[in-house]
């Protein structure tokens, strides 16, 4: 790979923005918090955050968040993500490893269900049960 | 224990974030003989006491999780940097910041993996919510300098997973030209 300038981001950033604006005509929001405090990355979040990068850049989601936050309390269950979508209950999801991101990618962000299995903030029983369909 | 040298630096960063800082800034050296880095931050820094309790791994201030009784970031840096021939410090002022530095022997046989440093950067420099974060890389000699403020100017705001992407693959490109300068 050729080293990259600043001006090459920006015309990059040109290009992914005319994919883009055909694509977020939803308008709807999507946003993935890490835990990344020392348990969180102790417990493998930087795995979690490439593995996020890699599966949305595959499925081609472009304009979904990714933020990183401190510990959040649940040390037991790093590495934690939050993930808080418009139309979707807001989740914390537990012992996210690599297949887990992906899944979540996969599973919440592109079809709209629950990853079950690994939430550890649960919305509420009947959702779970319905596995968020 | 962390697993990385760039997970080490990762949490001397989100300890930066959580007191407060503007601007941080990252600088790492490596060469043939030492490895060094260290954290700038103008947060609100430590008092003398606190300074003297943060390498303790049963310390914590308790400000964020009331009831905890453990840290463990600053012991696993030290720990890291005694097993390596090498050592860490500390250096902090009550309202006007903190300087964290780690230096090891390059090819201590108890120094861990450097780590993926793109993605790392990329994790380090989208940390801090607004505000100012700066890396210094220097490899034998040869380096480049990151500027989130510059990086924000080329791409927006640099926490979509398109944009992240972008900022990965950029810093790869100069990790890759410095490898190749070495």
């Amino acid at each position: 790979m050729a080293k990259l300038t600043l001006d090459d981001l920006r015309r990059l950033r040109d290009e992914k923005k005319k994919v883009m604006s055909q694509r977020s005509a939803e308008g709807k929001r999507a946003e993935i918090v890490i835990g990344m405090g020392t348990c969180g990355i102790a417990a493998g979040a930087k795995a979690v955050f490439d593995a996020f990068l890699d599966e949305m850049s595959k499925a081609g989601i472009e304009d979904v968040v990714i933020k990183q936050t401190g510990c959040m309390g649940l040390c037991f269950s790093e590495p934690t993500v939050e993930v808080l979508c418009d139309d979707m209950p807001h989740v914390v999801y537990g012992n996210v490893d690599d297949k887990t991101a992906r899944r979540i990618v996969r599973e919440h962000l592109a079809g709209k269900a629950l990853v079950s299995d690994h939430i550890f903030d649960k919305p509420s029983t009947d959702i779970i049960k319905n596995a968020g369909k | 224990m962390h697993a990385t040298l760039c997970d080490l630096m990762t949490d001397l960063i989100q300890n930066a974030v959580e007191a407060d800082a503007a601007v941080i800034e990252l600088i790492i050296r490596e060469a043939e003989e030492n490895l060094e880095f260290e954290v700038r931050d103008n947060g609100k820094g430590m008092n003398s006491e606190t300074k003297a309790k943060a390498t303790d791994p049963f310390y914590s201030d308790g400000r964020k999780h009331a009831h905890r009784r453990m840290g463990l970031g600053l012991p696993f840096l030290f720990q890291t940097a005694e097993a390596a021939a090498g050592e860490a410090s500390i250096e902090s002022e009550e309202g006007r910041g903190t300087v964290i530095r780690f230096c090891a022997k390059t090819r201590h046989v108890d120094l861990p993996p450097f780590g993926d440093f793109a993605g790392a950067a990329a994790m380090m420099l989208t940390l801090l919510p607004e505000g100012e974060m700066t890396i210094a890389r220097t490899v034998n000699g040869a380096g480049y300098t990151l500027s989130r403020r510059e990086l924000e100017d080329a791409l927006g705001d640099l926490r979509s997973a398109g944009k992240l992407k972008l900022l990965k693959a950029y810093i790869a490109s100069q990790e890759e030209d410095l490898r190749k300068a070495g």
